[in-house]
């Protein structure tokens, strides 16, 4: 999941990033471990039946005066082989 | 015509019952495509097996060239300094393959070779290997029941299916462990085979188990995978982006507020929940 901002001077600031996989293998779907070397598992995936929140803070040069956020998640499946699951974004404008 | 009519009907009966009659090692990959091959369920059940050749089980050698090599290379040949036979072929090959179960050492010692070539890129390995795959028999006879120590093994040229309905093509048999979560579960989570070990290949059913049973969840794999949509037998799963924006909804909230008394500086909170709607953990296989 990538998230990141427009400001209205037309910058992309990149606000944060955050991966969910199996344990076995990496995001290029290298194997990190076997299937006979997995003793413990470590799960950084998304639940079932859950809500998994993220929570960024993110500070923008002066005299901005809004910004588009937009979150992209993607389902990385293999190298050449993914696919944008959603991408949402929202204005948020700074009162003076 | 009625002669006709009767050979071709007798052709189908004779190669759907031929695993009755062979029951021993197979020497080539032909010889597992002509015996347990899916070329005879098309004859009738056309429709069904479009379906399955557009799903992963159709490829379920193919698709997983890099696990498989690395058991072969990595963990046979160099961690364990063993042979590539049936034995132990068969621990990745139980469920990526079961057809070869019947296989004879020489047999699967191609097919170890086979996989490290068809990884480097082979075309002609890869097309050799697309032969070996999850199909009609495999999941309607081979691994068909779960109580095979209670039941008994499933009986050669018999196909089991959620109906049981009758075939003059071949013997049917209701099987309700088909229809179950419990009937993927021998791939789609731990593997134990023959010599008591466990392989943590997948670990997709013990989430759904642990995680959504337990949290009260009620669907089965079939539910969302098969029946849904008359999905059927394609088994969409992640590799169609329709069932992954099906299992995950997102909400992105965002807030903009000046920090730093004095100065001002512009700063946004941005909240975003992720909702996993699926009955297991994503991503996994």
């Amino acid at each position: 999941m990538d998230v990141t901002a427009r400001t209205d001077t037309g910058a992309v600031i990149n606000i944060g990033k955050k991966e969910y996989r199996e344990i076995g293998m990496d995001l290029d779907g290298n194997e990190r471990l076997g299937a006979w070397q997995i003793k413990e598992i470590i799960d950084l995936s998304l639940p079932p039946g859950k809500t998994t929140e993220e929570r960024f803070v993110a500070e923008f040069p002066e005299g901005t005066k809004s910004v588009d956020i937009e979150v992209l998640l993607t389902y990385y499946l293999t190298p050449g082989y993914q696919s944008v699951v959603h991408r949402v974004s929202k204005k948020v404008a700074f009162e003076r | 015509m009625r002669t006709t009519k009767f050979i071709g009907y007798m052709l189908v009966t004779f190669f759907l019952l031929i695993p009755v009659a062979v029951r021993g090692e197979i020497n080539t990959i032909d010889e597992i495509e002509k015996t347990y091959g899916d070329k005879a369920c098309m004859t009738c059940h056309e429709k069904i097996h479009g379906e399955w050749q557009k799903s992963l089980h159709s490829r379920s050698v193919i698709h997983s060239l890099g696990g498989l090599r690395n058991f072969i290379v990595f963990g046979l040949k160099r961690d364990w300094k063993k042979p590539v036979n049936r034995e132990n072929l068969m621990r990745c090959m139980h469920c990526h393959a079961p057809l070869l179960e019947q296989a004879s050492d020489s047999l699967a010692a191609e097919v170890g070779e086979l996989v490290q070539s068809a990884f480097d890129g082979n075309e002609g390995a890869k097309k050799q290997l697309s032969r070996l795959n999850v199909n009609c028999i495999v999941c309607h006879n081979t691994v068909a029941e779960v109580e095979i120590n209670l039941r008994g093994a499933t009986k050669p040229g018999v196909y089991y299916g959620p109906s049981g309905r009758s075939s003059a093509a071949h013997g049917t048999e209701k099987s309700k462990t088909i229809t179950s979560s419990a009937f993927c579960s021998r791939c789609h989570w731990l593997y134990t085979p023959p010599d008591g070990d466990t392989l943590y290949c997948n670990t997709l059913y013990g989430s759904y188990q642990d995680a959504y049973k337990a949290a009260g969840g009620a669907a089965a794999c079939q539910d969302c995978h098969m029946r849904a949509k008359g999905r059927g037998h394609t088994f969409p799963g992640a590799y169609v982006p329709e069932m992954v924006k099906e299992g995950i909804d997102i909400d992105l909230q965002a807030t903009g507020v000046r920090v730093q008394p004095g100065k001002g500086v512009p700063a946004a909170i941005i909240t975003i929940g992720l909702f996993n709607n699926a009955g297991h953990r994503i991503p996994d296989g």
